[in-house]
């Protein structure tokens, strides 16, 4: 992957904020004259060997380095791996969304691994972080947080040296009323789910590196070297690809699925709480529930281990963050919202759990590594799901009758209450009694709810949402998903928001039109678009100057006079994209410079603050103004990263998904 | 001889204004079906529509297989025509001749072969009697066309029902455009009865949709997906003709225009292949759009009508002009940037 150079940047800023000035400067070094030997490496970025080999050891632990040993001259190649450097600045939302998922234990879990890089379990298992199930003091949570930052001195390889000191003073008086926490069935969930993954050699190499290898291999091969011509290079790329995918592949997810689902998900079920699938950014759900689950969960989950989980995953095994399959699940939380923006709430949950169906099976967002030129691009449906399987995984209490409109009006009343008396006189009036898992058994309850989820989803499938579609197979109908196209449509719906922000909503009917119709001259635009001519010219213009649309030159003749030529506008959402994928990551690099900028100018302040007799104990060391101005600049702080997170989403959208 | 020729010719005028509509196209043996003329006599007849011809009460036309025809002229235009000049009777029958589209005065003038002095001297005169008018085409708004003064211009001229005198009527446009979406809108989706509203609310809401709803009063719910009862452009058309907003009727081809362009801005969505229409957002939301300030005015607090926000349109850096020039340490730069102070003030307020 190459990098332009406004991502360049953001990586080497990334890099420079969570890991300090040595790592950044081998990083930049690497990326400004990409694979380089050990000692043109240490020419070029002016560090003493022991520096270099202090940071380049880190730097392989955090996969931000790939390390190529040639067979051939026998020298190692150093390669900056900016993917990883990246993903750097999502790991708030990947552990968001663990821990929405699995709760705060599995996150925690995440947050360790991602702090890592890679790690063997057995590590995880010293750990004095992971051993108890409760968080660490509230004050600790703060100083982890920060910790990144603060914590300078990289040439520590072991980075937890540090933390586990912390962790350990933190934690003194509680350690006694604390559970072991159960680290091998959240491990064991957080692989079924595919959300972390075996680390193995070939991750260690860029993929190029892996690619030359895997087609060596292959090519090396008996039965290969027997066939000729076309079939020899169908059959080399084929095996090529074989080899390539066994290599790189650290999928633990196989044998750990239970009835298709991952582990981890099934208590919701079980215990019938009615908890809403929709736990994305929803912490305060009905609050006297939300904190007795707490305990509820962890209860259960014990209790859940069946034979099989109390066999503990092999301590020797070597994790790591599956940035792929995350970002699925990411991409899934993005349909939901779009769902949500004009369907029902009980709709966009239906949709969820479809969704969640479908992430269990989905391994990564797209099989090619860049996204296809528009038009070029072709569909690509995710595995279909049989509705009775949605209909067990949704809430049982979730009310999918009453927000959808009876579909003939006129003897609306009569039928509305004559079509489900049951559901007014049961659920209705002992709405959270145990008496609903009998409901749930009754198996025309179930054959309705079918009916009930498919009228949702067929509501989706329709115009404007288009978010799903159906296969009617013989034994009934699976819904599936087809993701170009849906990524496709968060890419506009991105570009969209902008030009609606920078020109206002006329610029987007006439974007659209453009999109819709192809190349336009400018009587068509206004008669589709039914624009005065005025403003038409003046939207235009200001698109073209911001990029968004462009002009065609057709002249009739050959000398091309302005007044003998046809001028065609157009717009191309593909350069469109990457212009403004570019302008984000500037946007980030910029966001977090000013972040830079504004530490600086408070720099005196905050080492104050910093200072380990003052940090955790604000409130007794500092002055009200300053405590003031503390808060002032947490809050800046705060919004300044909401921001890149923010910018985040965009990029996700426009390169990821 | 010739007194009967005029007797006989007047009564074939009559008995063709009797027999035949005004814009009929008719042929030698049409006028001798007639029984007007004594025995058939091809050559009586001959005079007689040559002498009909000259008092311009028939004009002279090639019908199909070049054979001759005539159309009748009504005596009031025959005056008319009786005193014009040959050239200004020329122009006026090449402009006659293009009906309600009009003519270009070069195509005028191409057509007739006159010289350009005279022309416009023709062109002056019968317009100053009020014989033709000039028109303004919508396609060549550079151009000069004429056409008789009796017709309204055809839609390919004035653009259709949305321009006024050459021009888009935009808040004409805008207008309808409302009505229709709001129209749409409340057959596209469900408005809940009072008595049912104590049900509704029950419903298990995750997100904080549910409470706009509930603040409006109205609840309005989703149709299934099978529902067939979506508004259809015949509809549409009769229920903007009936409420008495467009001067004139309008044709469904205007409507579809105006329908399809609020497809494009994403407030109606075709379905079954665009034979119903449906709305995407419910009378209330829709409603709330009219008096909707321009995105980048909205307000933090009040509720997206738009297609929402995203990282780009938040961030300083993404509204920024000079975005393309900044770069640390130069003369725009993170550092001496001057949007990140207002933006606090704006975010956190303070």
């Amino acid at each position: 992957m190459t990098m332009s150079q406004y991502a360049a940047e953001l990586c080497a800023l990334l890099i420079e904020d969570q890991f300090g000035d040595l790592f950044a400067r081998i990083f930049t070094t690497l990326q400004r004259y990409e694979r380089l030997p050990l000692p043109r490496l240490k020419f070029y970025s002016r560090l003493t060997e022991r520096q270099l080999h202090h940071g380049l050891a880190a730097m392989i632990q955090h996969h931000l380095v790939f390390h190529f040993t040639s067979l051939e001259d026998g020298n190692t190649y150093y390669a900056a791996n900016p993917q990883a450097a990246y993903y750097l600045i999502r790991s708030g939302k990947i552990i968001h969304l663990v821990e929405s998922r699995l709760g705060e234990y599995a996150a925690r879990v995440m947050e360790t691994i991602l702090y890592l890089g890679h790690v063997p379990i057995k590590h995880l298992e010293t750990l004095p972080d992971l051993r108890y199930l409760a968080p660490p003091a509230a004050a600790n949570g703060v100083v982890k947080e920060e910790e990144p930052g603060e914590e300078q001195e990289p040439q520590e390889l072991d980075m937890e040296a540090g933390k586990e000191t912390n962790g350990a003073n933190g934690d003194h008086a509680e350690e006694v009323l604390q559970k072991p926490a159960p680290l091998h069935s959240t491990l064991k969930a957080l692989a079924s789910h595919g959300y972390i993954i075996r680390v193995k050699d070939a991750h260690f190499q860029s993929p190029e590196d892996n690619y030359i290898e895997a087609h060596k291999a292959a090519s090396n091969r008996s039965d290969i070297k027997m066939l000729k011509g076309k079939r020899l290079t169908e059959e080399l790329l084929q095996k090529t690809e074989e080899i390539l995918r066994e290599r790189t592949d650290g999928d633990l997810s196989e044998g750990l699925m239970v009835n298709g689902l991952p582990r981890g998900v099934k208590r919701k079920i079980a215990n019938g709480v009615p908890e809403s699938a929709s736990k994305w950014r929803q912490t305060d759900h009905n609050g006297t529930n939300g904190n007795h689950a707490d305990d509820d969960e962890e209860n259960d989950w014990s209790e859940d281990e069946d034979g099989l989980d109390n066999i503990p995953m092999e301590p020797s095994l070597v994790l790591r963050v599956n940035y792929e399959k995350l970002d699925v699940a990411l991409r899934n939380a993005r349909f939901v919202d779009m769902a949500r923006d004009d369907a029902a709430p009980a709709t966009a949950e239906v949709y969820e759990t479809l969704l969640r169906r479908i992430e269990y099976v989905t391994k990564r967002c797209r099989d090619t590594t860049e996204i296809p030129r528009e038009g070029e691009e072709g569909e690509q449906f995710s595995i279909p799901i049989e509705t009775y399987k949605i209909v067990s995984d949704v809430d049982p209490h979730l009310d999918l009758s009453g927000c959808m409109g009876p579909l003939n009006p006129a003897s609306a009343s009569v039928n509305r209450r004559g079509k489900r008396p049951l559901e007014n006189g049961v659920n209705g009036d002992n709405h959270y009694d145990d008496n609903e898992e009998e409901d749930n058994a009754d198996d025309d309850d179930d054959v309705s709810r079918a009916y009930e989820i498919n009228q949702h989803l067929q509501l989706l499938e329709q115009a404007p949402h288009n978010l799903a579609s159906h296969v009617r197979l013989s034994d009934g109908i699976k819904w599936r998903v087809g993701f170009r196209g849906l990524a496709r449509k968060l890419r506009h719906l991105e570009l969209e928001r902008l030009v609606e922000m920078r020109y206002g909503d006329v610029a987007l009917r006439v974007l659209r039109v453009l999109h819709a119709k192809g190349k336009l001259d400018e009587k068509r635009l206004q008669e589709i678009s039914l624009l005065p001519f005025k403003d038409l010219r003046q939207t235009l213009a200001s698109m073209q100057a911001g990029g968004f649309v462009d002009l065609q030159e057709v002249p009739k003749d050959a000398q091309r006079q302005p007044s003998k030529t046809i001028f065609l506008w157009y717009f191309d959402p593909d350069r469109v994209c990457s212009s403004v994928l570019e302008d984000t990551y500037k946007a980030m690099s910029r966001t977090l410079q000013r972040i830079k900028f504004e530490r600086n100018l408070r720099r005196d302040f905050l080492d104050k603050t910093e200072r380990s007799d003052v940090k955790g104990n604000e409130e007794r060391w500092l002055s009200e103004g300053e405590l003031e101005q503390l808060q002032r600049w947490r809050n800046m702080e705060a919004i300044l990263l909401g921001v890149v997170s923010r910018l985040d989403d965009m990029v996700a959208v426009f390169r990821d998904f | 001889m010739a007194s009967r020729v005029t007797e006989i010719a007047s009564r074939l005028y009559d008995a063709c204004l009797e027999r035949f509509e005004a814009d009929h196209l008719f042929y030698q043996q049409d006028l001798l079906a007639l029984d007007v003329i004594p025995k058939g006599e091809i050559d009586l007849l001959l005079k007689c529509a040559q002498s009909l011809v000259d008092q311009k009460l028939f004009r002279l036309l090639q019908g199909s297989n070049n054979r001759l025809a005539w159309k009748i002229i009504s005596r009031d235009d025959a005056e008319k025509l009786q005193s014009l000049s040959p050239d200004e009777s020329l122009v006026y029958n090449v402009i006659h001749s293009s009906g309600r589209s009009g003519v270009w005065v070069r195509n005028i003038q191409s057509r007739t072969n006159l010289h350009k002095s005279i022309l416009d001297r023709c062109v002056k005169s019968l317009e100053s009697k009020n014989y033709i008018k000039s028109v303004h085409n919508v396609k060549y708004p550079t151009r000069k066309m004429y056409m008789l003064a009796g017709l309204a211009p055809s839609e390919d001229i004035t653009g259709g029902a949305w321009f006024t005198d050459g021009v888009l009527d935009s808040t004409f446009i805008n207008t309808l455009a409302g009505l229709i979406e709001f129209k749409v809108s409340t057959q596209s989706w469900y408005e809940v009865p009072t008595a049912d509203r104590g049900r509704s609310k029950r419903i298990k809401t995750a997100t904080g949709m549910a409470e706009v709803k509930s603040e409006s009063e109205k609840t309005f719910l989703p149709y299934p997906a099978n529902y067939s009862g979506y508004p259809t452009i015949e509809w549409i058309t009769t229920e903007v003709n009936k409420s008495g907003v467009t001067p004139v009727r309008l044709g469904e081809d205007s409507v579809i225009q105006l329908v399809q362009m609020l497809c494009f801005d994403k407030k109606l969505v075709s379905l079954n292949n665009g034979i119903n229409y449906k709305a995407v957002k419910n009378p209330v939301v829709v409603k709330a759009g009219f008096n909707r300030k321009p995105a980048a005015e909205e307000e933090a607090g009040s509720p997206i009508l738009g297609l929402g926000k995203n990282g780009m349109t938040e961030a300083p850096c993404g509204s920024c002009p000079n975005i393309r020039l900044c770069s640390p340490g130069a003369a725009i730069s993170p550092e001496t940037c001057e949007y990140f102070d207002p933006w606090y003030e704006k975010v956190l307020g303070f």
